[in-house]
């Protein structure tokens, strides 16, 4: 098992530091620059292309970021010239991750619940009410979920606050738009991989002993089903986590998807790249957890890896 | 049965999904005037600031960009002066174009208009009691043209004498003319007869002074938080966490009885839907309307003009021949018809406008519009098809064109929905008038203004402009041979002499005339397309009052506003 985490945390490292390689100097070939504006003169250009290093050579800009990077530095926003992203990100991830976790709570929850529910009961009416939950969750973008949810919950009826960020109650609207999509994932990777599970040998072993369903369902069925669901979980968690420019910008969430979308518009180099390590940490972070409980819960892994 | 509620289920979510795409894409702001690009102000301001149960009076109002920075120096789109204007005191403070005393009680200006000597008030103090003095003027000027600073926004001091040289680094930022002779006494040598100084430097919270104390001792960090600072303005900042920055007003302010307010809270909300949902519900006391939503206000919004024109540039170095003919850029001036571009661009939300000078400028004691007459030497605002077509006759027997076919032009924009909107609508009206192919090409908004206007890779350029000093001077600027604002590489002899005339012509209402004059040389010229002047709509609580608008580094000027029930 130690063997087989420290081959993951070797692998995730040397990712990282492919990423950061890469995006460093694709970042460049961007159309554009970070410094851009109408009023803009050659004179104040140049200043300033002076102050972020600019009028250097390129390997030895990437040595420097390198050598920051080693100390946790990402430097200055261009755009935002005195905040470091270091500072934005750490102002701007709490709200983001706080948003996430609510909305991954709900969707996980209540995703498993309907995946699990459907596949027992399939071909009813309750089977169909999940399949058309499952559409509306994965077909209608979050844009228009939030700004629905806003217009019947906040401004129609009334009961949940429109938007920003001051409380419980602000929070609900945007969880549940936020997480939508992945309740829908949730339920239909679940509900597919019961039915699987269902046929296996295993099953027909432990009705045959005359267990109960309950049984059957709670310890052999759902935990071997849920398996494709933890694979899943990796990648979305870091990406709720991290904020989505959508959800944040209709319901004024002080979080991090703006800036990570908007760095790449405005060129701001060190802000691309700062979300772009920090999103690629937490991705790999993330993974690695999953590959880790995978082995936990799957003694095949464990054994295979042996 | 089954599988048609599906079918019907499914269409009803497309059609949502449709009209959620075009709201939202109306909903993107506009941006496109060079000037303020990151700093388009969709303020908000609005409704019941009166439900405070005590008798606190809070002014609650929003933006849609972010404040780039808190520091003063390197300020550089409108937010960021906006906040500056209410938590600074420059020498004098311009409010909506009237220059009143600031920390300068009073000030005298030499014959030739170069030394201007300010007289500081013995009573003007920092938010943390520190008294402010000249030398605090000083440090911020030469801070502000160092070369080490990199203040993006370093140009607006190159008035000052020595200011390009200190820039550039040819000399040290203590030989810039502006020299304390006392505590009291500040004496500032100008390079040109400047008659827009005292307006420039109320309005530009560049000029504001700086405490080197606190400066130094933040370093890099100076203004990154409420707390990294101290205030001279009539409001200090309170917090600026989480996209919410929060004023109250500051004790010391040495005009603290003029300011009304207990409390100011600006939100950034980038979604212009939400920031009239909040409006709505009583959350905000003003808010800008979004173009699309303006039909819906109609009688209920107030609206001003920020200053704001939008133009075609034409580049006079590009490979298209037809560009250089005189004729040809008539027709395309006069086959617009602006008032219908307008209706269609922009839900007729701005005013179609011929001019290159925004009308609501200063001059001879009345606004620039009123004192020249625009339509007497511009195009006429809904075009003339027959003289179009007369022009373009003319322009094709000159090219040797036979069909009108063959000539073309590209438009370029930046990528935003609504510039993308106005190009098609151009291109239509042009297509449909002259017979001509018109083509639109897109790229982002930093490539515009980083490379396609600058380096000259384009045809016809979709920008604008919005000036940072109440005077022509800045949009004539756009047109003249050396200037580094001049992208559509325009040259003429006579402009220039003429525009460099007015740089020292100490006569204001001679100094007017001239910079009309250029103006008109412009217009016969054709030298570009004028479009629109950008108008803003917005709602505001009735029970709010003192709000100004300007039309130069500033768009909403809260600082004089009262909550009277």
């Amino acid at each position: 098992m130690l063997k087989y985490i420290a081959k993951r945390v070797v692998a995730a490292i040397l990712t990282l530091w492919a990423l950061v390689t890469i995006v460093f100097f694709l970042v460049r070939l961007l159309p554009g620059e970070p410094f851009t504006s109408a009023k803009l003169t050659a004179e104040v250009a140049a200043n300033m292309n002076a102050y972020y290093g600019f009028d250097k050579p390129l390997w030895q800009q990437y040595l420097t970021y390198m050598g920051n990077l080693l100390q946790g530095n990402f430097g200055y926003s261009m755009k935002y010239t005195n905040k470091t992203v270091n500072y934005i990100i750490g102002q701007t991830f709490p709200y983001s991750a706080n948003l996430g976790i609510r909305a991954l709570v709900f969707a996980v929850s209540f995703g498993l619940v309907l995946g699990i529910i459907a596949a027992r009961k399939r071909g009813t009416k309750i089977d169909f009410f999940c399949v058309i939950v499952a559409i509306v969750g994965t077909s209608v973008p979050d844009f228009i979920m939030g700004a629905v949810l806003q217009y019947f919950f906040g401004i129609k009826w009334g009961l949940l606050p429109i938007a920003k960020y001051e409380g419980f109650e602000y929070t609900i609207l945007p969880s549940v738009a936020l997480g939508f999509y992945t309740l829908a994932s949730v339920s239909r990777i679940m509900r597919s991989s019961m039915l699987e599970v269902t046929s296996q040998d295993y099953i027909k072993t432990a009705r045959s002993k005359g267990l109960s369903e309950m049984r059957i369902t709670c310890k052999h069925q759902i935990r071997n089903a849920i398996m494709p669901v933890m694979t899943m979980m990796g990648p979305t968690v870091a990406s709720v986590l991290t904020g989505t420019f959508v959800i944040e910008s209709i319901f004024v969430i002080p979080g991090m998807g703006k800036y990570y979308v908007d760095s790449i518009t405005n060129s701001d180099y060190s802000m691309v790249l700062g979300m772009t390590v920090f999103y690629g940490f937490f991705l790999v972070l993330c993974n690695l957890i999953v590959d880790i409980l995978y082995g936990v819960a799957d003694p095949r892994v464990r054994i295979g890896k042996r | 049965m089954k599988r048609r509620t599906l079918a019907i289920l499914l269409a009803a979510t497309m059609v949502i999904g449709l009209a959620g795409c075009s709201s939202s894409s109306s909903s993107s702001s506009d941006s496109t005037t060079a000037a303020a690009d990151s700093s388009e102000t969709s303020d908000s301001s609005g409704d019941t600031a009166t439900a405070d149960s005590t008798t606190e009076k809070v002014f609650r109002y929003s933006v849609s960009t972010e404040p780039t920075t808190l520091d003063p120096t390197k300020g550089n789109s409108i937010g960021d002066n906006e906040i500056q204007h209410a938590i600074t005191e420059g020498l004098v403070r311009n409010t909506n174009g009237e220059i009143n005393p600031g920390i300068a009680e009073t000030w005298e200006i030499s014959d030739d208009g170069l030394t201007y000597t300010f007289h500081l008030r013995e009573d003007a103090y920092w938010s943390d009691g520190v008294q402010i003095t000249a030398a605090d003027f000083v440090y911020s000027w030469q801070r502000l043209m160092d070369p080490d600073t990199a203040s993006p926004y370093a140009f607006i001091g190159e008035y000052i004498k020595n200011g390009l040289a200190v820039e550039t680094g040819e000399m040290d930022p203590s030989e810039l003319a502006v020299t304390a002779e006392d505590d009291y006494t500040l004496v500032v040598e100008l390079e040109n007869p400047t008659s827009y100084f005292l307006s420039l430097i109320g309005s530009s919270g560049q000029f504001a002074p700086l405490r080197q104390d606190i400066v130094e001792e933040y370093g890099t960090e100076f203004a990154a938080t409420a707390d990294k600072n101290v205030y001279s303005g009539p409001y200090k900042l309170v917090s600026s966490e989480n996209n919410e920055y929060i004023f109250e007003p500051n004790e010391y302010y040495w005009d603290a009885d003029s300011i009304n307010l207990d409390r100011v809270e600006l939100s950034v909300v980038e979604n212009t839907d939400t920031a009239l949902a909040l409006y709505e519900s009583g959350e905000l006391d003003y808010v800008q309307i979004p173009n699309a939503y303006v039909a819906n206000y109609e009688g209920e919004d107030n609206t001003f003009m920020n200053g704001n024109v939008d133009y075609l540039l034409i580049n006079f170095e590009s490979t298209n021949e037809a560009l250089n003919n005189l004729n040809f850029r008539m027709a395309l001036n006069y086959a617009l018809n602006r008032t219908e571009y307008n209706t269609l661009a922009n839900s007729g939300v701005y005013d179609g406008y011929t001019g290159l000078v925004f009308s609501g400028l200063t001059a001879k004691d009345s606004t620039y519009g009123e004192v020249y007459d625009l339509d007497s030497y511009s195009f006429p605002v809904d075009g003339d098809q027959e003289k179009a077509l007369e022009y373009l006759e003319a322009a094709m027997e000159e090219l040797g064109v036979s069909d009108a076919s063959e000539l073309s032009v590209d438009i370029t924009c930046s990528d935003s929905e609504s510039t993308k909107k106005q190009c098609e609508v151009i291109q239509d009206l042009l297509q449909t008038a002259l017979g001509i192919t018109v083509t639109i090409m897109q790229v982002t908004y930093s490539e515009l203004y980083a490379t396609t206007l600058p380096n000259g890779e384009y045809e016809l350029g979709f920008t604008g402009w919005g000036a940072d000093y109440d005077d022509p001077y800045s949009y004539l600027e756009l047109f003249y041979g050396p200037s580094s604002y001049n992208n559509s590489f325009y040259h003429n002899d006579e402009y220039d002499a003429l525009l460099e005339s007015s740089v020292t012509e100490t006569d204001t209402d001679a100094r007017m005339d001239i910079l009309n004059q250029c103006e008109q040389m412009i217009m016969a010229d054709a030298a570009f397309i004028p479009l629109q002047r950008r108008t803003v709509h917005y709602l505001v609580d009735d029970d709010v009052t003192g709000l100004n608008f300007y039309f130069c580094s500033i768009n909403i000027d809260w600082v004089y506003v009262d909550i009277v029930s």
